[in-house]
């Protein structure tokens, strides 16, 4: 087999991968618009606390949604609750949704090694071995970057009722060290039985209720549903 | 010195006033004013107070009332006096004032508008004064109330210094029931000095909440005399049945006068009104002072109708319970309160009405009191059990019951409370609602503030995802830049050789055409020089070099049977040539010119095709 009809099963197997990823068949989920408007629903129910955690779950799919950001910072805001701006990291690394990101990466690293294998298979067209790698190593970066980004969000769960105690131990009787106004973003560290440890963006701990408390990326359950 | 300076003012008022009629009163003059000389003694000595009226007579002049001094009516004079150039008459009044403690008093003013005066009162020097009592008389005890009628109720201490009176509003109660008590403790001004404690009640039979380290404090005037009164307002409870005679005590220090009151009444006699002794020195002495004994008719709670949930409750209760919030989610702890109101024995009032919450998850209560008044006989109890819902439906907690015993109707009462109905649903925070179930549940609370400045919904329902979390943290996608690196990696691997073999050929052949070059350079000097074994050796170690390089043998292991081998009759001339050459090496043979034309270009064909590209 000579060093094109190589190239070429690679870039054959390559397409093929990435079209039946995207042809895979879509069961019930989710879209950035359905929670965008679930979100919209919850804050003139005078339910700030699922409306936040349905704008998170949104921002998820589409980070870069202007509306979902600004409705997000209202509701914060009107909770009384800190808005922080978006750095330009997070900007850069969340220009396109995670799903696209990850197909880029796919495609950064079929990029990459074609551009390595062409070297090692022959020393004509540098310059396009060289600019395939390039684009490769940026998409695969891309797709790490919005991994870093996104990773604290993974892990981030919003109070969804007002003045949720923060018990010192995982026991509903324990004692309460302070108390968090709903819609509040906290990371969530552990779980104890039907407990989460939480940590606030002031940096305390202790820990919430589960009944009171919401992951924005649910964990999938035993039945498969999200 | 000061009396005769008082008896010559008097003459020369007494003339002016003959002689100079009375002046028109300047209107800002004050018509009252008092005045203290000195303002600043020590204890054993008196003070003057003055007090003088300007204007008619018909405004009262009265000596203030100060606790801890003592005013002494001396005498009331009559003079003129002069200001800005205008004769005024007034009168005077005149009094020693006394004081009983030292410290700082304020004495009021002539008038309402008229600032306070200060008198300050030094203690007495340790050893060696001036005003060291020159008698060693035995302590002699402040005069004891003789004619003055007391209210009832209070009976003063035996050196009339201090009572202490237990008020209780009720003289028969029974076990177990809180009865509201009042305990003053009246302490008289000067003698008195200093409460050691709290008072407490006589007896093991009764005990008494705890009383406050600042009780209410009056002053009151009682039998002629000024007292300051503490009064401490608690709950009494009896832990057992009879006839018990109850009364307070309160631990107090007084003072007692060292000398005795005859000496200073003499000095009275003579007018002065600032003789140094007029109580003369004390010393402090520690007392308990008791209150007079009250009877008390304890009666034991009755056997005949007593609830079997009746745990000691006595008084006045009512019950109310509630569940937050009204709806929940499997699995999600609620909060059933239970509300015990009223007034009674709250530390009787347990939460053993709630071991009879069946088919729910229950947690310890917590409770919490609440009082409704400063004794804390009134007040509200609350309760917090925790539960937690197994499945999910219309639930319902069945009424609560608390018993009590109702001292006033004199029997056992029962308390209930209202069933309660929960609906559980199941998880909620896990799940997605669509926003039309959201927006049919919003009706409810129309007008959010979370709703004002929202962007609007969107139309168009967007691709939709299987899950929130990104495709690159799924397993299931991750095989796929798992494959395609595995087969990057393949490849790599499976071309490393070819790329070996691929970037070593043109050394290799580079290598080659030079040692091919040298060979056939040697080739052609031997044959020029006309040494056949020379030139046939030369020969033979070029062609072996060309064919080990390309057959990738060793150059020892090419010989003629290894030619006649691989290449069969096309090497029958490297075959002879190779003969030929141990022939000449080993026997001298010598070679015909075509032999070496002939040998020649059986080596120039090898060596060209070994440095063919």
């Amino acid at each position: 087999m000579t060093s094109r009809a190589r190239l070429a099963l690679l870039l054959i197997m390559l397409t093929v991968l990435v079209s039946h990823a995207r042809a895979a068949p879509v069961q019930s989920g989710n879209s950035a618009a359905a929670l965008y408007n679930l979100a919209n629903s919850y804050a003139r129910a005078g339910k700030p606390g699922m409306a936040v955690l349905n704008y998170e779950r949104a921002s998820l799919l589409a980070p870069n949604d202007s509306d979902i950001d600004t409705n997000l910072r209202r509701v914060r805001s009107s909770a009384r609750l800190a808005t922080e701006p978006r750095g330009w990291f997070e900007r850069v690394f969340t220009i396109a949704n995670p799903n696209l990101t990850s197909w880029a990466g796919v495609i950064g690293l079929g990029l990459l090694g074609v551009g390595v294998l062409a070297g090692r298979i022959t020393s004509r067209h540098r310059w396009m071995r060289v600019a395939a790698g390039a684009l490769g190593a940026s998409l695969i970066g891309m797709t790490v970057g919005n991994g870093v980004v996104l990773w604290p969000k993974l892990h981030e769960g919003v109070v969804l009722t007002a003045e949720t105690p923060v018990l010192v131990s995982p026991v509903p009787m324990g004692d309460a060290l302070f108390v968090l106004p709903e819609a509040e973003t906290v990371r969530m560290l552990s779980e104890h039985e039907s407990f989460v440890l939480v940590r606030t963006r002031a940096g305390r701990t202790g820990w919430v209720s589960r009944a009171n408390l919401a992951p924005v990326v649910a964990q999938p359950a035993a039945d498969g549903s999200p | 010195m000061k009396p005769d300076c008082m008896s010559t003012g008097w003459l020369i008022a007494t003339v002016a006033t003959c002689v100079l009629a009375p002046a028109p009163v300047l209107a800002d003059v004050p018509l009252l004013y008092a005045t203290i000389e000195p303002p600043q003694i020590t204890m054993g000595q008196s003070a003057q107070y003055t007090i003088t009226n300007l204007g008619s007579e018909a405004q009262s002049m009265q000596l203030p009332v100060v606790a801890g001094l003592n005013f002494q009516f001396i005498r009331q004079s009559r003079q003129l006096e002069f200001v800005n150039g205008t004769a005024l008459p007034s009168v005077s009044i005149v009094a020693r004032v006394t004081p009983q403690m030292p410290g700082i008093f304020s004495i009021p003013g002539a008038t309402p508008q008229s600032p306070p005066l200060v008198l300050q009162v030094n203690p007495e020097p340790a050893l060696g004064s001036y005003f060291t009592p020159r008698n060693t008389a035995p302590p002699v005890k402040p005069p004891i109330f003789t004619g003055a009628k007391m209210p009832s109720g209070i009976h003063l201490a035996e050196d009339g210094s201090a009572y202490v009176r237990l008020s209780i509003p009720k003289r028969e109660v029974y076990v177990g029931e809180s009865v509201p008590v009042q305990i003053d403790v009246g302490m008289r001004s000067g003698f008195a000095s200093s409460r050691n404690g709290l008072p407490k009640l006589t007896g093991d039979d009764f005990t008494l909440n705890n009383l406050t380290f600042s009780p209410e404090r009056n002053e009151r005037m009682l039998g002629g005399e000024w007292f300051v009164v503490f009064t401490w307002h608690s709950d009494l409870a009896v832990v057992k049945s009879g006839i018990f005679s109850l009364s307070a005590q309160a631990p107090l220090t007084v003072r007692v006068r060292t000398q005795p009151r005859k000496d200073s009444l003499l000095d009275d006699a003579f007018g002065d009104p600032f003789l140094r002794n007029f109580f003369g020195p004390s010393v402090p002495k520690d007392i308990d002072v008791i209150s007079p004994a009250t009877e008390l008719t304890v009666l034991a709670l009755p056997a005949e109708g007593r609830p079997p949930d009746f745990h000691g409750a006595v008084g006045t209760f009512t019950i109310a319970s509630d569940i937050a919030p009204a709806a929940a989610e499997v699995g999600e702890p609620l909060t059933l309160r239970l509300r015990v109101t009223g007034s009674g024995n709250f530390d009787r009032v347990d939460s053993a009405m709630l071991d009879h919450v069946d088919n729910w998850k229950t947690y310890p209560p917590k409770s919490s009191y609440v009082p409704g008044d400063a004794e804390g006989r009134k007040g509200e109890k609350i309760f917090e059990q925790p539960l937690i819902a197994s499945k999910a439906g219309e639930q319902t907690i069945p009424a609560l019951t608390f018993s009590f015993f109702d001292p006033t109707a004199r029997r056992y009462e029962t308390a209930r409370s209202s069933p309660l109905s929960v609906h559980i649903s199941p998880s909620q925070a896990d799940s997605i609602l669509t926003a039309s179930q959201v927006s049919a549940g919003a009706s409810a609370a129309p007008g959010s503030t979370y709703a004002a400045g929202l962007r609007p919904d969107r139309v168009v329902a967007g691709t939709s995802a299987r899950s929130l979390v990104p495709l690159y943290l799924q397993p299931r996608f991750l095989a796929a830049p798992s494959l395609l690196a595995l087969a990057f990696a393949g490849a790599w691997l499976g071309t490393g050789r070819r790329k070996d073999h691929a970037v070593n050929m043109p050394l290799r052949r580079r290598r080659l055409s030079k040692a091919a070059n040298r060979a056939l350079a040697q080739v052609e000097a031997a044959s020029r020089g006309g040494d056949a074994a020379r030139f046939l050796g030369c020969a033979r170690s070029a062609l072996q070099q060309a064919l080990a390089a390309r057959w990738s043998l060793e150059q020892d292991r090419v010989t003629s049977t290894e030619v006649s081998s691989r290449m069969g009759s096309e090497g029958r001339d490297i075959v002879l040539l190779f003969a030929l050459a141990d022939e000449a090496k080993y026997s001298g043979h010598d070679l015909h010119t075509t032999d070496y034309d002939r040998c020649m270009r059986i080596v120039r064909q090898e060596l060209l095709v070994e440095k063919a590209p």
